[in-house]
């Protein structure tokens, strides 16, 4: 990992929102995830193995800050981190569409996980009570948020290369 | 253009494999110490730590809240005002009609030399934290164990039952609403006596499970708690039916209940502290 300080910098900042400001951003019950944010920028700008290691905080913190088991989300974060970074080396996609196509799969990806790891746990509820309430709808708040912060958040993760926006990326 | 590559040689399979071990360890040893293990303690931990953040983004978001729920008032419509206005006059004769019958109680238990085992004190908290991801119903409350509380402890709202205190540190303690997934409360309906539980789900919806085909059961009637369990003292206002469903191969009713409380907009509540859960008992309404 390369800019080892903003990293943890944007996964405590991602801390502070998730506990003081996601909750009140919920929509429907369905309450936005910032600790994925961070995850899949940093896969996104640093690759599999950075992304792997931050998913690995960023869950594991996540899942301190709630009441359920600890250890699912830092699972799921910790694939999802290393997949978005395999995702983007091996995807041929130019301009806005790949950080858009990626950014989609992976919180779709990391919401049918988890809601499938806590199923399986017994835990969760089945998959298909869930998937249209609370994975579907996850992933499309998610990616609309992604939307929002990724240029500004990889920006600020990768200094020495100007991305300020999704075109300037490509 | 293409993307600037990351160093492929970099890539490292064992590592995240340890990653996905590390995490499975973590799971496991969740699932298996008590609530005194490290991962628990790491989790109280992390709830107290994170308390300023969410007493702060309570107390930024309360404006804005405010006029989020002036907005929608505005838009009550008249039929539904009729509605409301019509259901409170309603209300109102029900409660001269319950003022009655308490004050009644109240000189039967004297004349029966009726004493009350449990010491219920209870304790005003402020709601500081909501669920902080989709899949749990849980709250954070300004009370923790230097003002009492424990775990396993009734709360109530103003409109009726709320949940129950789970993991509790020194200032701070998360309440499971009966909302949650994981929560269930023994309950009956209070004009029929039939005995059920009332259990929450992912989209937050009551359903009241476990209660006999045979049993009368109609919109509209209350639910409270029945004190089975020895968590929710008897006869604490948990909802009130909204639909009931019976389907010929199914062993009981299929009941949807309506919470009393108002969950989403929880402000203030009340912990019942005081005594051991199992010996709180309040009026029975039997």
């Amino acid at each position: 990992m390369h800019r080892v300080l903003p990293t943890i910098g944007a996964v405590l900042v991602a801390v502070v929102l998730q506990a003081g400001l996601a909750p009140y951003l919920a929509i429907g019950g369905v309450v936005p995830n910032f600790m994925l944010l961070v995850v899949v920028t940093l896969a996104f700008v640093e690759g599999p193995q950075a992304g792997a290691m931050c998913g690995f905080g960023a869950g594991l913190l996540f899942d301190l800050l709630g009441s359920g088991p600890v250890g699912p989300m830092t699972l799921v974060l910790t694939l999802t981190g290393y997949v978005t970074g395999l995702l983007q080396e091996n995807m041929f996609a130019e301009g806005w569409l790949l950080p858009l196509t990626v950014l989609a799969l992976a919180s779709l990806g990391a919401e049918v996980a988890y809601g499938l790891i806590l199923m399986l746990l017994g835990v969760g509820e089945p998959m298909i009570g869930t998937f249209f309430t609370k994975m579907l709808p996850g992933a499309v708040y998610d990616s609309v948020l992604a939307l929002l912060v990724y240029p500004w958040l990889a920006r600020f993760l990768r200094r020495e290369r100007a991305m300020t926006t999704f075109k300037r990326l490509a | 253009m293409k993307l600037p590559q990351p160093d492929k040689s970099s890539l490292k399979p064992t590592l995240v494999i340890s990653l996905v071990v590390a995490s499975l360890v973590l799971t496991t040893m969740w699932f298996r110490e008590g609530d005194r293990g490290p991962v628990h303690r790491l989790q109280n931990a992390m709830q107290a730590m994170a308390a300023p953040a969410e007493v702060t983004g309570e107390f930024v978001t309360r404006p804005i809240r405010g006029v989020v729920r002036w907005a929608e008032d505005l838009g009550v419509s008249r039929s539904e005002l009729e509605t409301l206005r019509a259901q409170n006059t309603k209300l109102r004769e029900r409660v001269a009609g319950l003022e009655e019958a308490r004050l009644e109680n109240a000189r039967l238990r004297a004349l029966a030399g009726f004493v009350q085992q449990g010491q219920v004190k209870p304790l005003l908290a402020r709601v500081i934290g909501r669920p902080e991801n989709s899949w749990e119903g849980v709250v954070t409350i300004d009370k923790g164990t230097a003002d009492g509380v424990r775990a396993s402890m009734p709360v109530v709202a103003a409109g009726g039952l709320l949940g129950q205190t789970t993991r509790v540190t020194g200032h701070t303690a998360k309440v499971r609403l009966i909302s949650d997934q994981g929560s269930g409360v023994a309950s009956i309906i209070q004009s029929s006596r039939a005995e059920g539980v009332v259990r929450g789900s992912i989209q937050g919806a009551l359903n009241l499970d476990f209660v006999n085909r045979d049993a009368t059961v109609k919109p509209g009637d209350v639910v409270i708690t029945s004190g089975l369990g020895g968590v929710y003292p008897k006869g604490l206002l948990v909802g009130e039916v909204t639909k009931v469903a019976n389907t010929p191969a199914g062993l009981y009713q299929s009941i949807s209940v309506a919470p009393s409380a108002d969950l989403k907009g929880l402000e203030e509540v009340l912990v019942l502290t005081g005594a051991t859960p199992a010996q709180l008992q309040v009026g029975s309404g039997e």
